[in-house]
């Protein structure tokens, strides 16, 4: 957070890093949802388990839903101790901020970073080369959220993409508690929630076909 | 015997890291995605020939990215693969196959600045001007050598330890910052300034960046050049000290790998 704090401030020649403490704090969630969660199943792989996983005649979804649960608080508690050190840090404001709609934002933000943390955890039934995956998805938060730089800069395809990915809507509500103007706060919040449920249910769709590919082929243990 | 050391651990490092799907996210994909990033956000920046700010911070964080993840990790690598025992006893000697392998390493990172450049010219059209080439030349060869001084202490460091890994993802960032790789140290609190300027790539970003926006007297190019040339020998100095003392220190306790 501070690197690209400071970062922002030589860059857009601003003091007021409000936006850049908002957006790096949530990105600070990558950690867990991206890379924690992210390697969930590559980590059943290694030890063991995934066979049994598939084997097993319970449902997936409450098995794959239950590995986001803890992530997704744990990443909320990350992410409020990032704003609070940030806006010491970098003297932010937070007078005039909402704390419950604050709080409610991060929740969100969590829950749809966590799905789209398992939603990438499936793609390491797939590949070997899951780090890299997880590597270049966290470059992308980093430029499709609007994180670091407005999204509106970013070309129409650009613009798309980053609508399809989670904590674009919920750091856009947050800066909006900053700025006062709080009338797109549900909507964005309920679009983000929409968003979880449809990397849920991506996962899921996913999770099936490949299952049926592994008992098919016997790959699963392969790599 | 120690060029032929030098030479074959280069190549064949080059080799094993290219092979690695880690690194070439690292050489590769890391300066395209490092190059967007920055573009967007010195576009408005209103400063300058931005885009040669943008392909020189884009391609050093990648270059540093490279050698952490490597050169660090290489240590850890030939712990995991049981191998690390037996090049610290080799005849060879233990500091040329490492400065071998961070050579490797470190040339073979240079790619990423040429991906930044043709990232910036593909995707953004941005017209990099590099106003002295020769004195670039010479910076480049100044960034080399730090990078390969500094990374020889961290990598004589991390033979001590089984955390590699937690290591080096502590150290990119804060050489990053501190070193000014994608802006200026000004930009740091004052009392981080005398902390970067004990860092040789500290000076040898401000050459590179100085040679890209032209070098119009060369006095203060080469004064900067010879304070980076004394600070490196006292880094060279403090990694032949530290090698000596953990040489000394795992043959008496044994401790190579299990440390």
């Amino acid at each position: 957070m501070i690197f690209y704090c400071l970062l922002a401030s030589y860059c857009f020649r601003t003091n007021d890093l409000s936006r850049w403490v908002v957006g790096n704090a949530f990105l600070m969630c990558t950690n867990t949802c991206v890379f924690g969660l992210g390697g969930v199943f590559t980590g059943e792989r290694y030890n063991g388990r995934l066979r049994s996983i598939v084997a097993a005649p319970c449902a997936k979804l409450p098995l794959v839903l239950a590995s986001g649960v803890f992530p997704a608080l744990l990443a909320s508690v990350t992410v409020a101790a990032g704003l609070a050190l940030g806006g010491l840090l970098f003297g932010v404001d937070f007078s005039g901020v909402d704390i419950g709609r604050a709080a409610l934002s991060i929740l969100c933000a969590m829950v749809s970073a966590s799905c789209f943390g398992l939603f990438i955890s499936v793609f390491g039934l797939l590949t070997d080369s899951i780090h890299m995956v997880l590597n270049v998805t966290s470059y992308l938060l980093l430029i499709f959220t609007g994180a670091e730089f407005p999204v509106s800069q970013l070309p129409a395809a650009g613009q798309l993409l980053s609508r399809a990915l989670p904590l674009t809507r919920s750091i856009e509500a947050m800066n909006l508690l900053f700025s006062g103007g709080g009338a797109r706060f549900p909507a964005l919040l309920l679009g983000e929630l929409a968003l979880a449920a449809v990397y849920v249910l991506l996962a899921l769709a996913v999770f099936r076909s490949v299952e049926r590919a592994c008992r098919r082929s016997g790959k699963l243990d392969l790599f | 015997m120690s060029g032929s050391v030098l030479l074959s651990t280069m190549v064949l490092q080059m080799r094993q890291s290219f092979s690695r799907n880690m690194f070439r996210f690292c050489l590769i994909a890391n300066p395209i995605l490092n190059t967007v990033l920055l573009y967007e956000m010195f576009r408005n920046s209103g400063q300058e020939n931005f885009a040669a700010y943008v392909v020189l911070g884009s391609g050093l964080m990648a270059v540093w990215g490279c050698i952490c993840f490597s050169s660090a990790g290489d240590i850890n690598r030939e712990r995991f693969s049981g191998t690390l025992a037996l090049v610290f006893a080799a005849p060879a000697g233990f500091p040329y196959i490492i400065l071998g392998k961070i050579l490797g390493n470190t040339l073979l990172s240079l790619l990423s600045l040429l991906i930044s450049l043709l990232t910036a010219a593909l995707f953004f059209r941005a017209p990099v001007q590099l106003a002295s080439p020769g004195y670039f030349a010479l910076a480049m060869l100044a960034l080399v050598l730090s990078f390969v001084v500094i990374s020889s202490v961290i990598a004589c460091q991390l033979t001590l330890s089984r955390r590699t890994t937690l290591y080096m993802n502590c150290i990119e960032i804060p050489l990053i910052l501190l070193c000014g790789l994608s802006f200026p140290i000004e930009v740091l609190p004052r009392w981080l300034h005398p902390v970067s300027r004990c860092l040789p790539p500290t000076w040898a970003v401000e050459l590179l960046r100085s040679a890209v926006a032209g070098v119009t007297q060369p006095g203060p190019f080469f004064q900067r050049l010879l304070i980076l040339l004394l600070i490196t020998a006292v880094w060279v100095l403090m990694a032949l000290w530290l090698f000596r003392v953990i040489d000394r220190q795992v043959r008496i306790s044994a401790s190579l790998e299990v440390c």
